[in-house]
């Protein structure tokens, strides 16, 4: 915020009672009309796993699925999107079981710093369900949108394949509760 | 035989554990894997370098082996938590405002208005908290907030605390403030001149009445011998400020407990100076306060000072009592800035008739915008980090950093390498053409040799140069397509060479602590834990860290946990700047890791009575090595060790030995090992259009020996994405005013998936000697070649030499349009295709390149060498320094009146005269 020219932020908008599903999960939430989903799904429904990079539209960062098609959370306003079936990077696994695009990007390299993650996962989770079997160019196309400064993007896109190749097996894996190790748990000891 | 066991699962009161392993996922040890297992120690893993310290305590189960990253779960489930992810009870959001002028001094602040407005809880401005910081102890320049002038747009002026976001903004806009407007400085040149109102005084260290903030002479070798160079390379550069980009903008919640107790949690790579920081502004104790890292999303030097905004939320928290975030825009990221400095460079490179680099002189004025940040070191770095890997005649350098009204730069992955080195690769190139010689021979035939001193006294120990450059020209089939391919299609070749960790941490004191502490816990549910203070910043060092305690105890890394992230419960970690992390961190880890190893052993010893020198640890079990089926579990061991104390416990350290010369400047760009590396990358420019694209790069790195060979391939790639992006299209655009044009991800180019060659990650293991298992770093070194590479591989396509970054299409179609013009030529595509006939200097060449290659392996093998000093391929004995035998050696950093009779321009630097004892000191 250089200067002081930006307009005044108050008074406040109006409100409503904002519904719809998130994560298979319905979702209530007192809201400002003009709120903006990725404020909403962080600040209100709890979903932090939406990140905001660059709030415009350029990073990714933010994407989530409305509808099962991919959708920038920072550039749509909630109230658009009432009513529709949201889903987070949250959402993605079933139960204690990471979907295949997780788990492949874990074991890939896909993920460094882990910031962009989220957005790349539910933007590829949507390429995988029209498409089991993408080619490269697929792949980068659905990922053009998507920033990622730490991994040159090459493991994302082999982490892509390899999730592919198990979706089109049907191999199952393994339960995330038997799994790997407890390196530091988030914020799990705070104060 | 007294192997068996006796007496311990019999004993009263003790509980049978389950025999072989225990602990775990998996019921049943697993044998040990003998590929994993180096020669030297009975294993069948080949040793090019002979034994290594470390290889006694290699267990053969996790180093070297893909290892995912083990906090990747928390990052593909959305439950890591990054800066803004901290909510906290009762938190309030804190908003800074800042200056819209480049400079002006503040005359008065008025922010009543916004006081009165409902939910605001407090408001800070720079008078009340007026001790300055700096990463550096010798330049702190930064206040929380400015307390008498701003010194570029977007430096903070006042911080304020709402109860929501609009407010923090509505507050923001009713606060007045009066500048005086100052004259300001954005041009880089104009730094070097006299100023009314320089943007800093530092008192008594003021380099006359200008805005130099340090300059640097450093002068080595035979320095007249340039003058009878058969091929020199004369260019000057101009390099764009660049931007770390990383993905996450900065963010930090402060907190004070109800004891009083601070605790700041924060995306910091170095919490440890931001800890020192925080209890210089705040004036509490440093034990008052608990630094918290949270995830890092991405840092790349971009996080790695410490800032003003945590002091403000600190300040903020402590006004209100309660927790409070601050979040920024990316707008704001921009404004803090901290990447790569804007250069200009001359570049001047003289080699002899027998194709030996006889000289370099290197001139570098670099852009540190508005505060000193890393710039002391950086100044250094820009000449001092290419002494290396190629023996050289001579050594000239003279460096400034200026401040201008900008914001700061700093470090930036690759930390003042990469802008000179791409010039040295460049001109190595033009010096090949010159002699007509294949330019990746010509690197060849001047590598120095491992265990040898550089010209400027650093100690390499392991050099993997030689196979670097050896791999990549088959990898990429070089000799079917250097200055073969078609007009518009191109290849090239750049090298570099990074330090392993600083040699001095930036808070040195007389008292030695130590760069990096692991504290290891073992209780008797088995499992490891580690507390470190280093920070993860998403290259894996938890997971380095993990796997090497792994490795020495034996032990699947399920078993093994990180405490990483509290000051509170970690010990000192210095910080993830310099690629120190893996070398340090990890040969700490496994100091610690060996005290609890013998600590077992000898438990094992009087279970079994087999003597502790006989027994070998495999996965949860520790057995007699000539009866592996003589042995007990991992936790039948770790419970007799328990008997008398408890959990087990142990600590490691470690400090870099004493190393270097002893002229000023001698520390910086000293290191205990360094890395290098080697890349070809392959381009098409379009001769029409200007546009280059980047279509496939290999890229050999010598990472001593690669702990996590997925992490190392991960930082090779992602240096590649981030470096090409510097050549092909970053910028942080700086219009005729001094505005910042681009403080967006839209107009800040990045590169995306599309613009992404293929790139083969090659890794070379040189086997450090002092490196943790032989490892060396792989965050940084990697970016420096792949510059020069592309560089280079546009010059083969088009015959254009590029002297300026980033070689967007405008700039290149200017320069094609340009060179048509020179040349009578009217469409570009009848441009001379560049290309190569060997003259016999070739052949002389690969035959040195070869005895040197023969020498290198007997140095490596032979422990027993004698030192190897820079200057022997000129002919001066290799053992003795070479000012000690030679007359006109010269080692001078000051300079000397002939050379200020015609300075180049940061060498016009030291036209001013340091204003000592003058001034008001801070």
């Amino acid at each position: 915020m250089v200067g002081k020219e930006h307009a005044s932020m108050l008074p406040k908008a109006s409100t409503r009672q904002w519904v719809a599903d998130v994560n298979g999960v319905e979702c209530s939430v007192l809201t400002n009309n003009n709120a903006v989903l990725l404020d909403l799904l962080r600040d209100q429904a709890g979903c932090l796993g939406v990140k905001r990079g660059c709030d415009m539209g350029t990073c990714g960062c933010c994407a989530v699925l409305v509808d099962g098609k991919p959708r920038l959370s920072c550039l749509t306003l909630a109230a658009e999107v009432e009513g529709s079936k949201i889903t987070t990077v949250e959402g993605l696994a079933d139960g204690t079981h990471l979907h295949p695009i997780q788990s492949m990007f874990a074991e890939c390299g896909g993920s460094q710093c882990g910031f962009c993650t989220p957005g790349f996962l539910v933007v590829i989770s949507a390429l995988l369900e029209e498409n089991n079997s993408p080619n490269d160019s697929e792949i980068k196309n659905a990922i053009e949108g998507n920033l990622c400064r730490c991994t040159g993007y090459q493991q994302i896109v082999e982490s892509v394949h390899a999730a592919a190749d198990i979706l089109s097996s049907g191999k199952e894996l393994a339960d995330l509760t038997t799994a790997k190790a407890d390196p530091h748990p988030g914020l799990g000891e705070l104060e | 035989m007294s192997d068996e066991m006796e007496g311990y699962r019999q004993q009263p009161g003790k509980l049978p554990f389950a025999k072989p392993g225990s602990g775990g996922s998996k019921q049943f040890s697993e044998l040990r894997d003998m590929t994993m297992i180096p020669q030297s120690e009975g294993g069948e893993k080949s040793q090019p370098r002979g034994p290594h310290g470390h290889d006694e305590l290699i267990t053969g189960s996790i180093i070297g082996r893909r290892t995912p990253l083990i906090d990747s779960n928390w990052k593909v489930t959305g439950q890591a938590k990054y800066g803004d992810d901290i909510r906290l009870q009762g938190e309030i959001i804190g908003k800074i405002l800042r200056s819209p002028h480049h400079h002006a001094r503040i005359r008065s602040i008025d922010y009543s208005k916004a006081e009165a407005l409902p939910g605001v809880l407090a408001i800070a401005t720079g008078k009340e908290y007026v001790a300055r910081f700096g990463v550096l102890p010798v330049t702190k320049d930064e206040h929380a907030l400015a307390v008498d002038k701003v010194r570029h747009i977007g430096d903070l002026v006042a911080c304020v605390a709402a109860i929501d976001e609009d407010t923090a903004l509505e507050a923001l806009r009713l606060i007045d403030v009066d500048y005086e407007i100052l004259e300001a400085v954005h041009n880089i040149s104009k730094g070097l001149d006299d100023a009314d109102d320089p943007i800093h005084d530092r008192g008594p260290y003021h380099i006359g009445k200008s805005n130099i903030q340090k300059r640097v002479y450093q002068e080595f070798g035979r320095v007249s011998e340039v003058k009878n160079a058969e091929a020199s390379s004369l260019k000057k550069w101009k390099f764009a400020g660049v931007n770390h980009g990383f993905t996450e903008p900065h963010a930090v919640v402060a907190n004070w407990d109800p004891r009083g107790r601070l605790t700041v949690y924060t995306p910091q790579q170095v919490p440890h100076y931001l800890h020192r920081s925080l209890a210089d502004v705040l004036e509490i104790p440093m034990h008052q306060i608990n630094v918290f890292r949270t995830f890092v999303g991405g840092g790349f030097g971009g996080k790695s000072d410490p800032f003003p905004h945590e002091m403000c939320a600190a300040i903020l928290a402590r006004k209100t009592g309660r927790p409070v975030r601050i979040t920024f825009d990316r707008e704001e990221v921009f404004w803090t800035n901290r990447g790569r400095h804007p250069s200009l460079l001359e570049m001047n490179i003289h080699a002899d008739d027998e194709g030996r680099i006889s000289g370099i002189e290197t001139d570098a004025l670099i852009d540190g915008g508005g505060f000193a940040s890393f710039g002391h070191v950086t100044t250094y770095y820009n000449g001092v980090l290419h002494t290396a890997p190629y023996e050289l005649g001579s050594f000239h350098y003279t460096g400034a950093r200026v401040w201008t009204n900008k914001p700061a730069s700093g470090a930036m992955r690759g930390h003042g390498a990469v802008n000179s080195r791409c010039a040295v690769e460049c001109a190595l190139d033009e010096i090949s053409e010159q002699l007509s010689v294949d330019p990746i021979s010509f690197r060849l035939a001047n590598l120095l040799p491992p265990e040898s001193t550089t010209i400027t006294g650093f100690r390499i120990t392991s050099i993997g140069m030689r196979e670097c450059l050896e791999r990549v020209k088959k990898e990429s089939g070089w000799d079917e397509k250097f200055r073969k391919l078609p007009l518009g299609h191109g290849i090239g070749i750049g090298c570099g060479f990074f330090i392993s960790g600083s040699g001095l941490p930036i808070h040195w004191d007389p008292n030695k602590f130590p760069h990096a502490t692991v504290h290891l816990k073992i209780d008797m549910d088995g499992g490891v834990t580690i507390h470190t203070g280093a920070a993860d910043i998403g290259q894996g060092s938890d997971t380095v860290v993990a796997q090497s305690v792994a490795e020495v105890l034996g032990l699947p890394m399920e078993m093994i946990r990180v405490r990483s992230k509290e000051s509170d419960t970690s010990p000192v970690d210095l910080g993830s700047y310099s690629s120190r992390v893996t070398f340090m961190n990890a040969n700490a880890a496994i100091s610690a890791a060996m005290d609890i190893r013998q600590q077992l052993l000898d438990a094992t010893e009087e279970i079994t009575g087999v003597e502790a020198k006989n027994l070998v640890i495999g996965d949860r079990r520790i057995y007699n090595k000539r009866d592996p089926a003589a042995g007990i579990s991992y936790l039948e061991a770790l419970h007799k060790a328990q008997e008398e104390k408890g959990a087990l416990i142990a600590s490691g350290a470690y400090r870099t030995p004493p190393m270097g010369k002893t002229h000023k400047g001698a520390a910086a760009g000293l290191a205990p090992a360094y890395s290098f590396s080697a890349y070809v990358a392959e381009v098409k420019v379009d001769p029409e259009t200007g546009q280059t694209k980047v279509i496939e790069a290999w890229a050999a790195h010598d990472c001593g020996k690669a702990l996590n060979p997925l992490a190392v391939e991960g930082q090779i790639i992602g240096s590649c994405h981030m470096g090409m992006g510097q050549v092909i299209s970053e910028e942080m655009v700086y219009g005729r005013t001094g505005n910042l044009q681009n403080p967006n991800l839209l107009d800040y180019k990045i590169p995306s998936v599309h613009e992404m060659p293929k790139v083969t990650p090659i890794i070379v293991e040189s086997n450090d000697p002092e490196g943790p298992f032989g490892a060396k770093e792989a965050g940084e070194g990697p970016l420096l070649p792949i510059l020069p590479a592309v560089c280079n591989a546009v010059y083969d396509a088009i015959g254009i030499r590029a002297n300026e970054l980033p070689i967007t299409p405008d700039k290149m179609h200017t320069r094609i349009m340009k060179k048509c013009k020179s040349l009578g030529i009217d469409d570009p595509l009848d441009l001379p295709n560049p290309s190569l006939e060997y003259s016999d200097l070739q052949a002389k060449l690969e035959k040195r390149a070869k005895d040197h290659s023969d020498r290198d392996l007997a140095r490596k093998l032979d422990s027993d060498r004698k030192p190897y000093m820079n200057g022997a391929l000129f002919g001066l004995q290799e053992d003795i320094a070479p000012e000690e035998q030679c007359d006109d050696w010269v080692i001078s950093v000051t300079p000397t009146e002939e050379y200020m009779q015609n300075p180049r321009l940061a060498g016009s630097a030291w036209r001013h005269v340091e204003a000592r004892h003058k001034g008001d000191a801070q």
